[in-house]
């Protein structure tokens, strides 16, 4: 089967949400169309005719072999760098360059060191309208560190934080745009296993409250399957999608979940997709 | 009986001891190896080893120091050398700083820096720079310009080399989520890269502070120009070397003061990041 079949069918099944599944009204969010890359510097192949459609309030997990232009589609849909063919588009406006209404997180907290953990939370609005209207929301941002659990630390540096409090203030940094979509690059790859599963619970309860839209790339299935509603399983040379798998658990989901039958039947097709495309 | 209780000689440790010197404090390592230097160069004086105009003792100097000290305060023509030096040193190394900044970040900043310049740089860096002292003699005469022009010639390549090494320090992923931002280059560069290489810039800043001392010596023995350098040169003439010993120690001085205040400096603004103690290049 090849990955384009695939795609209709997942898509008609995602619409039809499980009753767990978030309310969506179905609205396309992000849409990668037919995209292509092709590095012109070293002539490398990373993504070979990628479709993909994310609708609102939706989680959708990306995992695939290293290497297979995981980080390449997302930076393509951020608008960091174009597509060789194709175009992703965002709330039906193709995406020509750096958005605003996009946010980004990475592997590294990436945070100033010279700037509180307040600070660097109203760094994205200190950039696009300046020092003062940043101040003048400090307000939102410490909500937000109180959401996460990091209130106490709106005047810490990150010198003195934790690696999954400096998550959490670069989840705050993410949100204090109300960007339309997230972007997420292996967030949590550098924390330890027990840091990385809180933070996983936090970032699906941030994401139902907030009913945000998001794109995670992770390395780790289960980690796919726990907070995805939809699992984007690529493979490698050229990047292409094998297999987007629907997880109808019911959320908000719970760690006792990851020891049901149904989820290790979910991280096992994932698995199985994953071993097939690494032989494609 | 059971045979849980081993005795205690056979216990002992498969570690190395502990060294001596991990057991008393650093500052009594330090002055015991200066007490011990001090001891060895008057045993050598002592035993006249050296003749004794070619090597005063460690009294001799320290009563010239003291003496040199005296003649400081009260103004005579040490004060005024003194006087000369440090103003060379100061705005030598005031030039060397601005210039070095200025062209660091052009360096750094642009391909055109990346790729062609910084080559030239590298290779100006490998040359001995003391060698241009009569250039600059020649250009500019023998009065104080010549000697600033010196000290900032030697002091500030590596402060370009330094900022331009230290620009490119910010990770690949904030340089992206500041793109992700929409940030424009120059947000970009003061808001991100600029912060990160400030500990380069600094480093950069100390070597300046040593090299502009040396930059205004070497001026000041070729050139002349009634600075400590060119006392130096006349006491060492007169074979006496007392009086050299205690105006290299003035001398140190001043390099000391500078490289102290531009530590300072650094640990008010880049209160994120604790340098090496020791971070200075060799002239
Ligand atoms: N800037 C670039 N220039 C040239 N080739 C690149 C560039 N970035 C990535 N590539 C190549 O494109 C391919 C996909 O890279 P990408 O980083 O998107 O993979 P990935 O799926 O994110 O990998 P990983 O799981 O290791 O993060 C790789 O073969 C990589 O070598
Ligand atoms: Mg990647």
């Amino acid at each position: 089967m090849k990955p384009q079949d695939a795609l209709p069918s997942t898509d008609t099944r995602s619409r039809s949400r499980s009753p767990g599944a978030r309310p969506s009204n179905g609205r396309v969010v992000l849409e990668v169309d037919g995209v292509s890359k092709v590095y012109p510097r070293n002539s490398v192949r990373a993504l070979d005719g990628i479709d993909l459609e994310i609708h609102d309030g939706e989680f959708v997990s990306i995992i695939g072999p290293s290497g297979c232009g995981k980080s390449t589609l997302l930076q393509i849909a951020a608008g960091l760098i174009p597509a060789t063919t194709g175009e992703p588009r965002l709330e039906g406006t193709p995406v020509v360059g750096p958005r605003r209404d996009i946010g980004m997180m990475f592997q590294q907290a990436t945070l100033s060191p010279w700037r509180t953990a307040l600070q660097n939370v109203l760094l994205p609005i200190e950039i696009r309208d300046g020092a003062k209207l940043a101040r003048a929301r400090s307000d939102t941002a410490m909500e937000l560190l109180h959401l996460v659990g990091v209130g106490e630390f709106a005047k810490a540096y990150p010198g003195e934080l934790s690696g999954g409090m400096a998550q959490r203030v670069a989840v705050c940094r993410m949100l204090i745009t109300e960007p339309a979509v997230l972007l997420l690059d292996e967030p949590f790859g550098a924390l330890d296993e027990l840091t990385r599963d809180r933070m996983n619970e936090e970032l699906q309860r941030i994401c139902l409250e907030r009913n945000a839209t998001a794109v995670m790339v992770t390395h780790s299935i289960a980690e796919a399957v726990f907070l995805a509603d939809r699992v984007v399983v690529m493979s490698a040379r050229p990047g292409r999608i094998a297999e987007i798998v629907d997880v109808d658990l019911p959320r908000p989901r719970t760690f006792e979940m990851t020891a049901e039958p149904r989820f290790a039947k979910l991280t096992q097709h994932v698995r199985g997709e994953l071993d097939l495309g690494g032989q494609l | 009986m059971t045979t849980t209780a081993t005795p205690r000689k056979e216990r002992h440790s498969l570690y190395a001891p502990e060294p001596f010197i991990n057991r008393i404090p650093q500052w009594l390592s330090v002055l015991m190896l200066g007490l011990l230097g001090l001891s060895a160069w008057q045993l050598v004086v002592s035993l006249e080893l050296v003749a004794r105009i070619l090597l005063p003792g460690p009294t001799e100097t320290f009563e010239e120091i003291v003496v040199t000290a005296q003649g400081i305060v009260t103004g005579d023509h040490v004060a005024e050398a003194l006087w000369i030096t440090l103003q060379e040193v100061l705005w030598g190394f005031l030039a060397a700083a601005a210039l070095g900044f200025f062209l660091g970040v052009l360096t750094g900043e642009t391909l055109l820096g990346q790729r062609a310049v910084m080559p030239y740089l590298v290779a100006f860096n490998a040359l001995p720079k003391v060698a241009f002292a009569p250039v600059f003699v020649a250009w500019l005469g023998f009065g104080v310009e010549s000697k600033i022009a010196m000290a900032l010639f030697i002091a500030f390549f590596p402060v370009i080399v330094d900022t331009a090494a230290g620009l490119a320090t910010a990770e690949k992923d904030a340089l992206v989520l500041f793109r992700s931002m929409g940030a424009s280059r120059w947000q970009t560069l003061w808001k991100l890269k600029l912060p990160h290489a400030l500990p380069f810039i600094f480093a950069g800043l100390k070597s300046a502070a040593v090299f502009a001392v040396v930059g205004a010596v070497v001026g000041e023995y070729l050139g002349g120009g009634g600075g400590l350098g060119e006392l130096i040169r006349l006491s060492a003439q007169y074979l006496n070397l007392a009086r050299v010993f205690a105006l290299i120690f003035y001398l140190g001085l001043i390099g000391l003061a500078l490289f102290t205040l531009v530590g300072w400096i650094e640990r008010r603004i880049v209160f994120w990041h604790r340098p090496e103690p020791t971070e200075i290049k060799g002239a």
